[in-house]
């Protein structure tokens, strides 16, 4: 067959993710981050290798060193994750290590809950759904995964929802944020459907829907819609409401990219 | 007892080109795919809010069909598929289906008649074969599902597809964990399993009703590592983890033809230049034409053996040039032309070769996929044919023996993550027994613990 000579290829393509390659390892750059506390230290470097064994044993230790349980969770399992979510951000880690992470994050909340009898308090609630008709959800998995390591609470309805029952959820659990995704432009319809039933309820809270056909016009044409492009900007308007923008024009200003 | 391949159809990997296949079909209105030359195959989706009935639906198809005919028909294309993805609605209510390919027919039928424009009508049923909470392979959606396949063979269906999901559940866990048998069970020993079953029965149907049992695609699971992976910038997931996904998904849909499928294969399987090179069958491809639908790494190169040329999906709606089916359609039809010269003109492997090139070091995926590399692919998958675990670990390992060769001859590029994420996957398969029994009990034993939604009794186990 015909071939390009070495010297060629770059004239035909260029492979920017090579050229661009950050210099420093994930491990080193994670090594950065780390807080230094002893006790904290090694729980931070389990939930970044995404070993729930040894999240649980270095909680252990600290607890048995003094630290109370609830406040391990902020202190010690959020600021781990904080530096897998910085590294994923930064471009030097992938998304499945942040998945094994927040496994791990978990198995640790689950951890302090069982030694205590406090209720750790999480930074909102989210209510996350997949459209109804439709059964793809390993985007709505990845936006739950990544709320969670944020911080946030995940009500997690799953896939196929039924309209009412997302209307019944958002009743319930009065969510600071409401996510769907879809994978079809058939069933992504049913998206507009919720929004109107909210709004005939007079709820008016930010409805992020992305994944598969869905696009930026569309989520645009209901009233509460805003179009995440990737599952990790989900967090980032989690964040951005926290901080006070729950407007959803100023929301669409920061977050619609086209 | 299905008949598993164990040799290659092709003698060598050059003797691989677009519009010829050693086992060319006949189908529909004078067709005969792999005969020869190329044609475009025209994939769409309805607007939203299209499927609120029956009514409403057959429409929207009438329309979309008459088209994509006049289109052809206007520039002088010889020949064309349309293919017909269902929406859910249409394979829940096998009857809406067959109702959708009866007005689909009958305009193909008219343009045929009028103009003697070669056309087929490829019916892909939609795999209802699930509840909310779990994939629900067997049972009552199962009847449902091959009375959806019997309404649209009986209506004017000539080519019969689905994007299986066997294996999913646990191949969508593994994909986000790096857990590299996880892929390989999920994808290369339920996804093949469930294959083996469901594409005996489509082909009986087949055999029935005088229609094609077409092929499948590992969409619901190759693709959405590709799709994870993204671009070359993107951070989701190793470009060199989802092609050996992808080689895996070659042992997979490899199954449909050995259950009695002929081809061609489905658009977006990626993995049929594999295929090809193993079972001789026709294959649609897609790839700079399908940007309607996705983006990926190798538009061109993809072109390289296929007898159908798709555009994926793109929903039905106005463009400039007027609607999205005409517009896309006769950018199919161009492409066909162009290699259709080549195939008459001698040039075949000339222009197949540039294809390949302008791709091939573009991405590891690319790489693998180029047609004397998915051949090698073939020949490992096909050293140890009769067994689906063994054959599946083949490509996979041959897969990463393919990029470290390339990345050697300093053409292929890759990243440090992309280097390391390779040498995980290839020790990690290298470490995998060569028991196939012991890696069912194994991966059965540690995915009925790990994920919730696995049920074993979807595979028979």
């Amino acid at each position: 067959m015909l071939d390009l000579k070495l010297e060629d290829i770059d004239g035909i393509l260029v492979r920017y993710n090579v050229a661009l390659e950050k210099e420093m390892t994930p491990d080193e750059a994670a090594e950065e981050l780390y807080p230094k506390d002893e006790l904290i230290y090694p729980v931070a470097k389990a939930i970044y290798e995404g070993e729930e064994d040894d999240v649980v044993d270095a909680l252990q230790a600290a607890i048995d060193a003094g630290k109370k349980p609830i406040d391990l969770i902020d202190d010690a399992l959020m600021v781990g994750m904080g530096v897998v979510t910085q590294l994923y951000d930064d471009g030097i880690i992938f998304l499945p290590n942040v998945m094994m992470s927040a496994d791990a994050m978990l198995a640790g909340i689950d951890f302090c809950k069982s030694q205590t009898t406090e209720v750790p308090e999480p930074k909102g609630r989210v209510v996350c759904h997949v459209a109804e008709g439709d059964v793809h959800d390993i985007g709505k998995n990845i936006v739950a995964a990544l709320l969670r390591a944020n911080g946030y609470e995940v009500i997690d309805l799953g896939r196929d929802v039924p309209v009412d029952e997302v209307i019944a959820a958002v009743e319930k659990e009065k969510p600071m944020m409401l996510t769907g995704t879809a994978l079809m432009t058939t069933t992504m319809y049913a998206f507009k459907e919720v929004n109107d039933k909210l709004l005939e309820k007079g709820i008016k809270i930010p409805f992020a829907c992305g994944g598969g056909a869905v696009n930026q016009d569309f989520v645009s044409q209901y009233e509460l819609g805003v179009y995440g492009e990737e599952a990790a900007d989900a967090p980032k308007i989690a964040d951005a409401i926290v901080a006070g923008t729950t407007d959803i024009t100023a929301l669409r200003e920061e977050f619609h990219k086209h | 007892m299905v008949k598993k391949y164990t040799s290659m159809a092709y003698a060598n990997a050059d003797d691989l080109i677009f519009g010829q296949s050693k086992f060319p079909v006949k189908a529909g209105l004078g067709l005969e795919i792999g005969g020869g030359y190329t044609s475009p195959e025209v994939n769409y989706a309805p607007r939203p809010g299209a499927g609120a009935s029956k009514e409403k639906l057959i429409k929207e198809y009438e329309r979309i069909t008459t088209d994509i005919m006049a289109r052809m028909v206007q520039i002088g294309a010889p020949s064309v598929v349309l293919e017909t993805e269902h929406v859910q609605q249409m394979s829940n209510n096998p009857e809406w289906g067959g109702a959708v390919a009866h007005a689909q027919k009958t305009i193909m039928e008219e343009y045929h008649d009028e103009y003697g424009i070669k056309c087929a009508l490829r019916h892909t049923i939609g795999d209802i074969r699930e509840d909310r909470d779990y994939l629900q392979l067997r049972g009552d959606k199962y009847s449902t599902f091959i009375e959806a396949f019997e309404e649209v063979a009986k209506n004017g269906a000539d080519l019969l597809s689905v994007e299986s999901m066997g294996g999913k559940e646990v191949f969508d866990y593994s994909i986000l964990r790096n857990d590299t048998a996880g892929i390989l069970f999920g994808i290369g020993v339920l996804g093949s399993m469930d294959m083996e079953m469901v594409w005996k029965d489509i082909s009986d149907i087949a055999k029935k009703t005088g229609t094609v049992s077409a092929g499948d695609t590992d969409c619901a699971q190759a693709n959405t590592a590709m799709f994870i992976a993204g671009g070359l910038l993107d951070k989701n997931l190793a470009h060199t983890t989802a092609i050996v996904a992808r080689a895996i998904s070659a042992a997979r849909s490899l199954c449909a033809y050995e259950a009695g499928a002929v081809g061609p294969g489905k658009d977006c399987g990626y993995e049929n230049t594999i295929i090809k090179s193993i079972a001789g069958v026709p294959i649609t491809q897609e790839g700079k034409t399908s940007t309607c639908a996705h983006s990926d790494l190798m538009g061109n190169l993809v072109m390289q053996c296929c007898d159908l040329w798709s555009n994926e999906s793109v929903e039905y709606h106005g463009e400039f040039g007027g609607t999205t089916v005409q517009c896309w359609s006769e950018t199919l039809a161009y492409d066909c032309s162009m290699m259709n010269v080549a195939l008459k003109t001698g040039k075949a492997k000339d222009l197949r070769d540039i294809l390949v090139l302008s791709d091939k070091y573009r991405d590891p995926q690319g790489y693998v996929l180029a047609y004397d590399n998915a051949y090698k692919i073939g020949q490992a998958i096909a050293k140890d044919g009769e067994n689906n675990y063994l054959r599946s670990k083949n490509a996979a390992i041959e897969c990463c023996n393919i990029i470290e060769e390339g990345a050697n001859s300093g053409k292929l590029r890759l990243t440090r993550f992309e280097t390391n994420a390779l040498a995980k996957v290839k020790a990690d398969l290298e470490a995998l027994t060569d028991d196939a029994d012991k890696f069912m009990s194994d991966n059965l034993t540690k995915f009925k613990q790990e994920v919730a939604v696995f049920k074993p009794e979807n595979y028979g186990l």
